[in-house]
């Protein structure tokens, strides 16, 4: 489904990305481990097209499509979303007017653990984490994807919520076939939605790769994510 | 007049075409009141030509409706209003002032003078659209009573070629106003004054202000809150720049001569974020389509106007 290879980003002037290559399958799930500022939100702003982030070789293919210069909203509707870690507060508009707008498939709120209510407030105008990662899902999820990236899902949100929204995941989104790609640096979300390939970046490079996302999560909780450069990890997927 | 339901003033170009009131509301030409209540020669600078006086003697679960409209080619219209609300009554008015087409060439030179009497409230809402080639001048002045209340919402989504405003409000004791201003400018001059006086102790105003600049316009804002006695003010003026040659230039003035006094102000003139455009964006929406759903939600959601007991959008009625 998208494949990316060895894409090398520059962001204002700063090379961030070096030579990544990555290829996700239809209904994967992938994990993307890296510590912060190791360039996991901008292969994700890379991969939905943001105008910042400059492609300065390589290229990324999405369902047998050159993306290339694409902009970001018709990326979106060929089937790429992303739920943002920081989404903005956009100011006088409601989530049930965004919803209005934006949605291919009508999304009933009912079925999601939620105040109805949040749908008549701007958004992500004092919501709180759950609060705001729940307004994401729903937009991702009426917009109907096929892929989606999860940009650290699980910071900021208790196990408790994190639990409620994964299951929104499976139900509404990996049990309907659509590939997942999940960023994070904290590795809570891994216990209840298993990835079936995990990745670890690092200082922009993707420096390995494992169809055991335990044995890789396991090895960074006990030696830290520099203990991957030594410790190459299975690039069957590479 | 009892048998209609809803008071209104209605005057296409120059020319009266309904006037109707009904039982505690007086709707008048202001012609006729100026020459059948004497006490009302205080308010009119001269005798007027055009225009409503509308006199509210009795509480109103209903709003009045005014409109004024430019319908034909080169009208000059010079409304001159006056609106008195009697003490501990409360009333809803809704007016409209436009130019049903967008060539017209037309003028507008208002000016308005609303007396709310002590204790009553007045919720109004004033919303203009004008055509390419207009020229409007209009001026409203508030005069509050001890305890009264107001809430003044002023939109126009269409400017004219100029429009020029000025808006003057002078609070006593206990009464409040909050006032809510909307301007989107495709192509105009735009010249607004907005002045608050809170002459009297405990009185409090809020005037929001909120302006779009697009397609080679230009707005000027000037607010000014006075306090001239213990009485709390506010300003909050935003306004977002969407055309490369367009300007906002925003002017708040807080002038203290009181001690007892509290005044703020808050502004900021910029354009949409990135950020805000690339979130729409990665759902779907185009630039245009992401700047428009940014700039309706920034003017502010309309509330729909009540007529003959059915929700109304000022569109369908302008």
């Amino acid at each position: 489904m998208l494949q990316i290879e060895n894409v090398s980003v520059k962001v204002e002037g700063k090379d961030i990305l070096k030579r990544v290559s990555l290829e996700i399958g239809e209904a994967e799930i992938h994990a993307l481990f890296g510590p912060n500022a190791s360039g996991k939100s901008t292969l994700a702003y890379t991969i939905a097209g943001f105008p910042n982030y400059q492609i300065t070789e390589g290229g990324i293919c999405f369902r047998g499509k050159d993306l290339g210069d694409l902009p970001i909203e018709e990326r979106a509707k060929l089937g790429i979303a992303l739920v943002f870690q920081h989404p903005p507060v956009i100011k006088g508009v409601k989530l049930s007017k965004l919803l209005e707008r934006i949605s291919k498939q009508r999304v009933d709120v009912s079925e999601f653990p939620m105040n109805p209510e949040l749908l008549g407030r701007e958004i992500n105008n004092g919501f709180s984490g759950g609060e705001r990662k729940l307004s994401e899902i729903i937009q991702v999820i009426s917009l109907n994807p096929s892929f989606v990236i999860f940009d650290e899902l699980d910071a900021g949100l208790d196990i408790e919520n994190l639990e409620k929204l994964t299951s929104v995941i499976k139900d509404k989104l990996c049990n309907n076939g659509v590939s997942i790609l999940l960023i994070t640096h904290r590795g809570d979300i891994l216990r209840f939605l298993e990835p079936h390939t995990a990745h670890v970046m690092l200082g922009g490079e993707i420096i390995g790769s494992s169809d055991d996302w335990r044995k890789t999560w396991d090895t960074i909780k006990e030696w830290g994510y520099e203990k991957c450069k030594e410790c190459p990890l299975s690039p069957a997927r590479l | 007049m009892r048998s209609v339901r809803s008071a209104r003033y209605l005057q296409l170009d120059s020319e009266i075409c309904q006037i109707s009131s009904y039982e505690g509301v007086i709707i008048w030409p202001s012609r006729k009141a100026y020459d059948e209540l004497e006490w009302t020669r205080d308010y009119f600078e001269q005798e007027p030509g055009e225009g409503y006086f509308i006199w509210v003697k009795q509480s109103i679960a209903r709003p009045l409706t005014t409109r004024i409209s430019i319908c034909s080619p080169q009208v000059s219209q010079h409304p001159r209003n006056l609106v008195v609300i009697e003490e501990n009554v409360e009333a809803e008015i809704n007016g409209v002032c436009n130019a049903t087409k967008r060539y017209l060439y037309g003028s507008h030179i208002g000016r308005s003078k609303i007396i709310l009497k002590e204790n009553s409230g007045l919720t109004m809402r004033h919303f203009h659209k004008w055509g390419k080639e207009d020229f409007v001048d209009f001026c409203i002045d508030f005069f509050m009573g001890k305890g009264a209340r107001l809430s003044h919402t002023y939109k126009c989504l269409a400017v004219p070629k100029t429009l020029k405003m000025e808006s003057n409000t002078f609070l006593e004791s206990y009464s409040s106003a909050n006032f809510e201003v909307v301007v989107l400018a495709k192509g105009g001059e735009v010249d607004m004054y907005d002045s608050t006086f809170l002459n009297g102790e405990k009185s409090n105003a809020i005037t929001r202000i909120r302006m779009v600049s697009d397609k080679g316009s230009k707005i000027i804002s000037h607010t000014k809150m006075v306090g001239n006695e213990a009485g709390t003010g506010h300003l909050d003026c935003m306004g977002i720049l969407l055309g490369e040659d367009s300007s906002i230039n925003a002017i708040p003035e807080l002038i203290n001569r009181n001690n007892g006094a509290s005044l703020t102000h808050e502004a900021s003139v910029g354009k949409i974020s990135e950020e805000n455009l690339n979130y729409l964006r990665s759902r779907g929406l185009t630039e245009d389509e992401a700047i428009d759903l940014i700039v309706a939600g920034f003017l502010g959601e309309e509330k729909p106007t009540i007529i003959k007991g059915r929700a109304v959008p000022s569109r369908l009625y302008m």
